[in-house]
């Protein structure tokens, strides 16, 4: 049965990837760094396959059609769409018999994803994919999560989704070696009155409740109370999720950086499978 | 209804500004065939994004519909900060 020998959430602004040196030096450094050590990991774990899980940006559904969850189960994602982003148009490798098995068995523990053979992977995933593997080889499960439309899943309930499909990877017999990977957040807002903001201090308090070992305090936050963090900053449902899929075990926060120039909360929290489950 | 017309017809633009070749010149926005009231029609003629903004155009297509008008977050914050106040409350996680 596979294992998931990494998991870890990122922060995905576009502007890492479009506009990497309008941040501070030292700022970036530090995200990348992170960054560049959770790729050491995962070449040290001798990771076959990364599931990503990040927010619906109106790329692969839009109004007239929007799931809560969707699984990409293609043979390959292309990505990124963006004209704008520095990053190279490629179709990345998906995994479909781990996709399927996702599938079959998030909906076998109650929920109700919606399926894409087509799903096209955006800046949501592509910017901390490439940080994963430059090469953009490592095969891809993409879990889109609808953030910021409308009624929204709970934290609650992202938790609980992330529970089966860790239980799921977990019980996947094709593979040994699996990364688990958030992409979106930390809190900003756009399109929107406060664009540009960053609250700085619901980003520290949110990676502090992620090395608690009781996540109550997060999982029993209201959408409205976590709105008010920002528009966007509802993204970070992908890393509450990864969260459940690891639950026993505590988050490692990287780095944290509000970087203003990318108007967004830039952190990187890691939990290692090998960390015992009482810290 | 027409909410959804208005919000369609600036994904529909996004997306046709997406596929144009590279170089291209930017494509004019057409309300030809969206269902709209006269205020809708005005706003996305006129590219008034306060007036898009206030519509109750979700914020993803305000933020790409700005960005593939070149506006930085400088330029269309102060024409969005008239439209509402940001919201108040307390939360679980501020300390002061």
């Amino acid at each position: 049965m596979a294992d998931i020998v990494m998991a870890y959430s990122a922060s995905h602004a576009p502007m890492m990837a479009a506009d990497r040196e309008s941040a501070p030096r030292d700022q970036a450094d530090r995200f990348f760094d992170a960054l560049q050590q959770v790729r050491k990991r995962a070449t040290r774990a001798g990771v076959e396959a990364v599931v990503m899980i990040s927010g619906e940006h109106f790329t692969n559904f839009f109004l007239d059609n929007l799931p809560q969850i969707a699984i990409g189960l293609g043979e390959g994602h292309q990505g990124p769409l963006e004209k704008w982003l520095k990053i190279p148009k490629v179709v990345v490798p998906g995994e479909p018999g781990l996709a399927t098995h996702i599938m079959e068995q998030t909906v076998a523990a109650g929920f109700q994803p919606a399926l894409s053979y087509k799903m096209k992977a955006d800046h949501g995933f592509m910017t901390v994919y490439y940080e994963l593997d430059p090469m953009m080889r490592l095969p891809m499960v993409p879990i889109v999560l609808n953030c910021t439309t409308v009624p929204l899943m709970t934290l609650a309930q992202c938790y609980e989704f992330g529970k089966a499909v860790g239980d799921a990877v977990r019980s996947y017999a094709g593979l040994q070696r699996v990364a688990l990977c958030a992409a979106g957040g930390l809190s900003h807002f756009i399109g929107e009155p406060r664009v540009g903001d960053i609250d700085e201090e619901f980003d520290r308090w949110f990676v502090q409740q992620l090395e608690k070992e009781d996540l109550g305090d997060l999982l029993d936050m209201p959408n409205d109370e976590l709105m008010k963090a920002g528009n966007g900053t509802g993204e970070v449902r992908a890393w509450v999720a990864v969260a459940g899929a690891m639950h026993g075990h505590r988050g490692t926060t990287l780095s944290y950086e509000p970087i203003y120039e990318w108007i967004n909360g830039m952190g990187v929290v890691v939990y290692e499978d090998e960390l015992p489950s009482t810290v | 209804m027409s909410l959804y017309q208005l919000q369609r017809c600036l994904f529909d633009y996004l997306r046709a500004m997406e596929d144009a070749p590279e170089g291209s010149e930017r494509p004019a926005l057409s309300v030809e065939g969206y269902d709209l009231t006269d205020d809708e029609r005005d706003a996305l003629v006129n590219g008034d994004i306060a007036a898009i903004y206030a519509a109750g155009t979700h914020p993803v297509i305000v933020n790409g519909y700005c960005r593939a008008m070149g506006y930085k977050r400088a330029d269309y914050r102060p024409l969005l900060e008239s439209v509402n106040a940001p919201t108040e409350g307390k939360t679980r996680w501020q300390t002061s």
